[in-house]
């Protein structure tokens, strides 16, 4: 293994107790909505910056670490992701809960999370060079097909309807378009209004799109938010990892996911988890189970997700590129600590590099207990609070925590309205969560598209530009796939029929 | 027999009306980009916005061709004031802290939520132990966000 000795640099109490304490800060911060895993970096970096650069550096990678499994607290229990990375797994998380099995699935997500955190430190560790590459052969063209397979992807997952699932996801795009234009910076669909000028953040509407519907339902009936079940039940830690055991080639293949497309600038652990969530469902012996609450819908989610942490490294502390928005922030704070990221960092600061690699492994190992622990007491705060205090909280929470996004009180008001119509949408079979990655991707969608376009115009090859290129054949290939599946799958499936029969 | 042909014919309605709808949005977004003299600006809305018209018009059309019974999460005894309450309530909220600040409209909406999410009576130990709580709750949300992240919270123009 490279760097062995710089495992004991990392194992000094101090880093252990800056490791545990930005897991636990990291986790708590994720949980709530409206505070994101790049948000919880940025909030606690300026502590790091008196402190020794590996040291620095072991704290800003638990925080992340902790944030992004802390965003799957409120998946499962409020149907809120936490945070992007854990839009899916409000798919089976929440599904899950409402059977009165959130305990089990915060325990599964807690593993899952383990797990994909110390594969995407093991690429990390021993692959970042190589796979850096990978991100260098991505251009705009593939950005832009990468947005669309992400948007095909959920839409595709839209239980009843690919078509809404499809508008939906145009919705979203448009809706990433209001504002000042990424490239042109030009004032686009505003109406008039100084209210829309900011543009729509993507977290306010994520908040609103998956919250604020939740409250209105909650508010309606006096049926409890999720069933409870008296009997003391413990963390369910050993159910858990048996489930997780049955699971482990999907666990692994997710926490691989999670890894590469970590290793994209730009793209995420929203898509990651995505991806990793539909190859789960495609090859699971209980597909039909998803959506309804199958566990390994949770364990593929959170599996990728948290292995992005690692995946996001890699371009970050090689290329100088950030893999992921949290990165950005921890590659500003790199700077400061006067250490320049390139290709030679692995062996001109190999102290520093390994040493952080293990604090990673390091952290990631802590996530367990604290994870355990601390999703435990969310839980039995959710199943006990009475309605009548729930609901204040998260609307208070959701109202202080958009607030905080850009310090505006405009952002609450297009939280709040996202929200109504989010409620409306869904009721005509609209989810939410072809929006909201619409909104995510819509600003990368749309630079690669621009950018594209005005290669592809000014060479005279605009088809060339869009569907020439490998990898973009790739994608678009995956595209196709993950739209028609469902209809490949039925038509196999039919002739398979058939030829039994004739048998 | 009768309210079940209803049933679904008002679903396909409403399905056919809310893509007519999205298709409404979509040209004014469409309509918009018209004042746009840089082709960066609105070459990808547009590009988005036919897509969105086309999609829609293929989902009235698949639904003229299969029509289908969707159900919708409906509930019979939810309450419909309780649900507008709500949201005005958080709105108003809003709108106030300009003046007022985050805290005190905060405490209000807090407590007029409350009001809204009881369905339980207010026994003694209620009355005297909710308030309380959430008074806690609001002010260490609060002290929390402005205090220890650093978060500007409004003050509000009448406290200035």
């Amino acid at each position: 293994m490279p760097g062995i000795e710089y495992l004991f640099a990392a194992l000094t109490p101090l880093n252990i107790l800056l490791a545990l304490g930005g897991v636990i800060a990291g986790t708590v911060i994720g949980s709530l909505p409206g505070l994101t895993a790049t948000m919880a970096v940025a909030v606690l970096v300026p502590i790091t910056f008196s402190m020794e650069p590996t040291s620095a550096l072991i704290m800003m990678g638990a925080i992340y670490t902790g944030a992004i499994y802390g965003g799957a607290y409120s998946a499962i229990l409020l149907n809120t992701p936490g945070t992007p990375s854990a839009i899916a797994t409000t798919f089976d998380g929440f599904p899950l809960a409402k059977k009165g099995q959130g305990d089990l699935a915060i325990s599964i997500a807690c593993i899952a999370s383990v797990t994909g955190g110390l594969v995407g430190a093991t690429f990390l560790l021993l692959l970042a060079p190589p796979l850096a590459e990978i991100a260098l052969a991505f251009g705009p063209v593939e950005y832009f097909w990468l947005a669309i397979f992400g948007l095909t992807l959920i839409s595709a997952l839209s239980e009843g309807n690919l078509l809404k699932g499809l508008i939906g996801a145009c919705f979203g795009l448009l809706l990433a378009c209001v504002g000042i234009a990424e490239i042109s910076a030009d004032v686009r669909f505003i109406f008039g209004s100084q209210v829309l000028l900011g543009g729509i953040e993507t977290v306010t509407a994520l908040i609103g799109l998956y919250c604020i519907p939740v409250l209105i339902d909650l508010v309606a009936t006096p049926d409890r938010h999720l069933k409870v079940d008296h009997k003391p039940r413990g963390f369910r830690f050993l159910e858990a990892l048996a489930i997780s055991w049955k699971a482990k080639f999907s666990l692994l293949r997710s926490s691989v996911i999670g890894t590469l497309v970590g290793i994209l600038p730009g793209a995420g652990g929203s898509i990651a988890g995505l991806v990793a969530y539909t190859e789960a469902r495609r090859t699971s012996k209980n597909s039909h189970n998803f959506g309804k609450g199958e566990p390994e819908g949770v364990l593929a989610t959170e599996s990728a997700n948290n292995a992005t942490v690692g995946g996001g490294f890699i371009p970050t502390l090689v290329l100088g590129i950030p893999g992921t928005p949290p990165d950005a922030v921890i590659l500003g704070a790199l700077l400061i600590q006067g250490i320049r990221t390139g290709p030679s960092l692995f062996t001109e600061k190999a102290s520093i590099v390994f040493t952080f690699i293990y604090g990673l492994y390091l952290a990631t190992f802590l996530m367990l207990p604290v994870g355990l622990v601390i999703g435990r007491y969310a839980y039995q705060t959710i199943i006990t609070v009475p309605k009548a205090l729930l609901v204040p909280t998260v609307a208070f929470m959701t109202m202080i925590g958009t607030y905080a996004i850009r310090n505006s009180i405009s952002d609450v008001i297009i939280m709040i309205v996202l929200g109504v119509i989010g409620w409306i949408l869904n009721r005509f079979g609209y989810s939410p969560s072809p929006i909201v990655l619409g909104l995510i991707l819509g600003r990368i969608a749309e630079q690669g598209f621009v950018q594209a376009w005005t290669i592809g115009s000014a060479t005279g090859e605009l088809g060339k530009m869009f569907f020439g290129r490998p990898i973009s054949l790739m994608i678009i290939a995956f595209i196709l796939l993950s739209l028609f599946y469902p209809l490949i799958r039925s038509r196999f499936g039919r002739v398979k029929g058939e030829v039994s029969h004739g048998d | 027999m009768v309210t079940s042909q209803n049933d679904s014919l008002q679903r396909d309605t409403a399905t056919v009306g809310m893509a007519c709808l999205f298709i409404l949005v979509a040209v004014v977004f469409l309509w918009d980009t018209t004042r746009m003299l840089d082709s960066d600006s609105y070459v990808f809305p547009r590009a988005v916005a036919i897509a969105m018209i086309i999609l829609s018009l293929t989902l009235i059309v698949w639904n003229l061709v299969k029509p289908r019974l969707e159900v919708g999460a409906t509930s019979t005894h939810a309450s419909t004031i309780r649900r507008v309450a709500l949201v005005a309530t958080m709105l108003a909220g809003c709108l106030a802290m300009p003046w007022l600040g985050f805290l005190i409209p905060g405490i209000i909406t807090f407590f007029i939520l409350m009001f809204i999410a009881m369905y339980d009576e207010w026994s003694r130990k209620r009355k005297i132990l909710y308030p309380l709580i959430a008074v806690v709750i609001v002010v260490g949300f609060y002290t929390l966000f402005g205090n220890i992240l650093q978060v500007p919270l409004p003050v509000g123009t009448l406290f200035e």
